[in-house]
């Protein structure tokens, strides 16, 4: 009987596979070869480099002050990009006065100009590069370019015009995404969305009210989120109507917001907040008032410390250790509440907030305390746990200490 | 008999020309993916990444077993990290060395009773400690059990942010490695729930003061075709498994996870082998048993260094380990085959896990073995034989050399000339004998399996500092 390779052979396949052997050693060879001749292009490529910027940064200042006129370099591909990435590095990490003089030069050089061009006319990867470089000069006459890509159909490009946008943190950008999002809905993922939000709606938050008010469905939730990161005390009252508001991100935001608001308004309605349902509000409300560093905000923190979730007990902690409180008065009523989990967390930030020697100090020369009560709150400290009858004997010990 | 060697001889060369294309396949979707990977890059700053008050908190969970030679400079590269906001968590898993001793005195450890809810299983703990030098690093003291599961699944309840970054405490992470992985997660939190970096071998590189120096070629043979062997896993196979959303390892040594999704899942399975695949298959599982709109990623340029096996004994036990850990993941996803429910995963992952990585061994060494057996008993065309051989030999060089070229046009890490030429040397000479002892291994490794010995051997190890320069 014939083997596979006898079929193969009288089949025809056997010459397939001398043809399939010569291609695959030649392309071996293609291979090989184009790793090597890369190599060395990009070796002579890169010495060339160089050279160019040690040339280029040597005259810096000349090219800034257009001593070096610009057709001396402007019509040269190689080096309009080397001039250009040393300029856009140097907006990155320049001083303001610096950060001024560059993106005159990029101005006047006609390279903003050349980049908006790129981005409003080139397709693919080019105009991605465009919209990047773009964004990166923060120059506010790149913004209707990138606005218009925001409309494009492109994912890619809608992203780096949104980061660019971001990177301008100006309120006019802000209104050209906002306008985008009213428009089209969310189009994008959710977080570059944000990050640009925040970045260009902090110096006028309340560009954001309206849209928040007629957004629907996820993009509320975002621009909630966005609300809730750039939230000033000029909001004041005008974040209140969402405190009551049926998307738990809402209400997140709001609590986050209030952080930022004057104390007064800010404490029962935090407080209520402290209550609410849903986990990270709650969470969101306690970081709230601690931020709020008041006396007035403790027995919300307590109540924190209980809470069945997790993060809400440690940021509860945390706030506690925070607080502009003496510790001893704190520390007894995180005994009180006889929650083994709420003590844990407490005691984890003062160890992680390095005061437990502290609150050993303060303890130990605590004359307002009777002697017995210093002693238990001292073995409690010691231990790390309550006391077993403690425990039992403390009403919600048996609820809190089923918590996870 | 002939009747049975012609069948096999026919398995052998549609399985090998099956897998062979696959293969192709897969290098072409790379290399298609990787330049645009790094188009993409460009819109993505990462100093931008490095600002955002919108990075999540990560954890960085670093298991450590006897890790005294390495766990200095492991922990001390970690805490160098780029990225807003980080916490540590290293786990010593009973170790009978030096390992808690040696971060005692690096780090100032000072015993701390930090929250640990014990909410994965795992053996109970001895002790807590958090760093003086560095609050942000939590050292979890606890029991021995000699599984990396059950030490990932101690840092897993000790965690709080909201995404947790594994990490072994031989390897060493570049600078910026978790800002570029974070990069699909920032893109798009609510859908990619886990990323992959790649694992470039660390053997022969130069190290100063925790951070990688130069990328060097090792010296050994044996570890320069494991380069190449990452190289062609990693920047081929992983990058286009992840472009159809089917990626099933994320590597043990690297990778990042969303905290709630790993603790839904259980966190690593105590008493697994191959807990990095087994964890991804169940994530798998329970996502698409929700019906969520997920995406596992692989992202090629954030890289971890690693050590790998630089002695033969060494190499077979991990190998054979890895086959182990396949066959045994496998075998516990086998309800998912083939069933809707579970979409391409069903229907093209694990099945072509089980034909070309589980079967592979079994069909190649019953290959040489009836070829062998019909060149004796004539049946067997000797001049399409070796026609056949060479293509195979040529082809296969054609994906090493890829992923050569692959390295060469994204990542360039190997700057020397002399690195590069035994790096493509050893594309030619990787496939005699080094695959024919791989392929044996790894049918131990499936013998092992089947016999019930599921002994994690130690593997010898020079540790980070032997490779250091001053």
């Amino acid at each position: 009987m014939e083997s596979i390779f006898e079929k193969l052979w009288r089949l025809g396949p056997a010459a397939f596979v001398l043809k399939a052997i010569v291609v695959a050693v030649a392309a071996d060879a293609l291979l090989l070869a184009f790793i090597l001749l890369r190599r060395t292009y990009r070796k002579r490529y890169f010495a060339q480099r160089d050279a160019r910027v040690f040339k280029w940064r040597q005259q810096w200042d000349d090219l800034l002050s257009a001593r070096v006129p610009y057709s001396a370099w402007r019509a040269n591909v190689f080096d309009r990009r080397i001039i250009e990435t040393i300029a856009l590095d140097g907006l990155e990490a320049g001083n303001p006065e610096e950060c001024a003089r560059i993106l005159r030069f990029l101005r006047f050089s006609g390279l903003i100009e050349k980049r908006i061009f790129e981005a409003r006319h080139f397709t693919g990867w080019r105009r991605l590069r465009a919209l990047v470089a773009l964004g990166r000069t923060r120059a506010p006459e790149g913004i209707p370019a990138l606005a218009e890509a925001l409309r494009g159909r492109n994912l890619e490009a809608r992203l780096a015009a949104l980061r660019g946008l971001g990177r301008t943190a100006s309120p006019k950008a802000a209104e050209e995404i906002l306008a985008w999002v009213g428009e089209k809905g969310l189009v994008v993922p959710a977080l570059p969305l944000q990050s640009a939000l925040i970045q260009c709606c902090a110096e006028r938050p309340q560009l954001l009210l309206p849209y928040v008010q007629s957004a629907t469905g996820p993009l509320r939730e975002v621009l909630g989120r966005v609300l809730g990161e750039v939230a000033t005390p000029s909001l004041g009252l005008d974040l209140l109507q969402f405190v009551g508001d049926d998307l738990d991100e809402l209400r997140a935001a709001a609590a986050r917001a209030l952080a930022q608001s004057p104390s007064g308004l800010a404490f029962d309605v935090l407080s209520e907040l402290a209550r609410d349902p849903i986990w990270f509000v709650r969470l969101r409300a306690i970081v709230s008032l601690g931020k709020l560093s008041d006396r007035r905000a403790l027995p919300a923190l307590l109540r924190g410390l209980t809470d069945s979730n997790r993060l809400v007990r440690l940021r509860a902690a945390e706030a506690l250790v925070a607080s502009k409180t003496e510790m001893v008065p704190v520390f007894q009523q995180v005994v009180a509440t006889g929650d083994r989990y709420g003590l844990h967390a407490y005691l984890t930030a003062v160890e992680n907030a390095n005061v437990l020697a502290k609150l050993e100090e303060e303890l130990q020369s605590s004359t307002s305390l009777p002697a017995d009560e210093k002693g238990r709150l001292q073995n409690v400290l010691r231990s790390g746990s309550l006391l077993a009858e403690e425990r039992a004997s403390l009403p919600g010990f048996s609820i809190a200490a089923a918590r996870p | 008999m002939i009747r049975f060697l012609d069948i096999s001889n026919h398995t052998l060369f549609w399985y090998y020309l099956a897998s062979n294309l696959a293969y192709l396949v897969m290098l072409l979707v790379a290399l298609k993916t990787s330049a645009a990977h790094q188009h993409r890059l460009e819109s993505h700053r990462l100093a931008w990444i490095k600002e955002s008050p919108l990075a999540p908190p990560i954890t960085i969970i670093v298991p450590a077993h006897n890790e005294e030679a390495s766990i200095r400079v492991a922990v001390r590269n970690l805490l160098e990290l780029d990225y807003p906001e980080l916490e540590f968590i290293v786990v010593n898993d009973g170790s009978q060395d030096r390992t808690l001793g040696e971060m005692r005195e690096e780090f100032h450890l000072r015993p701390v009773r930090a929250v640990y809810v014990a909410e994965l299983k795992s053996a109970p703990v001895r002790g807590l400690y958090r760093s003086s030098v560095d609050p942000r690093l939590l050292v979890v003291d606890k029991e021995p059990v000699g599984s990396k599961a059950d030490a990932v699944n101690a840092g897993l309840n000790a965690a709080t942010s909201p995404y947790v970054c594994i990490v072994d405490a031989d390897s060493m992470l570049e600078r910026d490695a978790l800002l570029r992985i974070m990069v699909p997660i920032l893109a798009d939190p609510k859908r990619v729930v886990a990323v992959g970096g790649i694992i470039r071998v660390l053997n022969g590189s130069e190290i100063a003061n925790g951070e990688l120096r130069r990328a060097r070629l090792p010296r050994k043979s044996i570890e320069v075709i494991q380069v190449i062997e990452y190289l062609r896993a990693f920047l081929i196979g992983r990058e286009a498994w992840s472009q159809g959303n089917m990626l099933m390892i994320i590597s043990g040594a690297f990778g990042v996870f969303r905290t709630d999704l790993v603790r839904a899942v259980g966190g690593y399975r105590p008493g697994t082998i191959g807990e990095d695949f087994d964890l991804v298959a169940r994530l798998h599982k329970h996502l698409l048993e929700k019906r969520a709109e997920y995406c596992i990623h692989f992202v090629p340029d954030p890289m971890c260094w690693t050590e790998v096996p630089s002695d033969l004994k060494s190499l077979r036990r991990q190998r054979a380990r890895w086959q182990k850990g396949l066959l045994d993941v496998l075998w516990l996803t086998r309800g998912m085959l083939f069933r809707p429910r579970y979409g391409r995963i069903g229907f093209f992952a694990l099945p072509y896990l089980w034909l070309f990585e589980f079967a592979a061994p079994v069909i190649e060494i019953l290959g040489i073995v009836t070829i062998g057996l019909a060149a004796v008993l004539g049946v067997l065309s000797r001049a399409f034989f070796l026609q056949f051989l060479l293509f195979g030999y040529a082809f296969a060089t054609v994906i090493s050399i890829g992923s050569v070229l692959q390295e060469e046009i994204t990542y360039k890490r190997y700057n020397d000339w002399q690195d590069v030429v035994r790096l493509v040397s050893y594309c030619f000479l990787e496939h005699f004998p080094y695959r024919q002892m791989h392929m044996f291994w790894r049918l131990q490794g499936i013998w092992q399996y089947l016999r019930g010995d599921d002994v994690w051997g130690p593997l010898k190890r020079k540790g980070l500092q032997s490779v250091s320069v001053p």
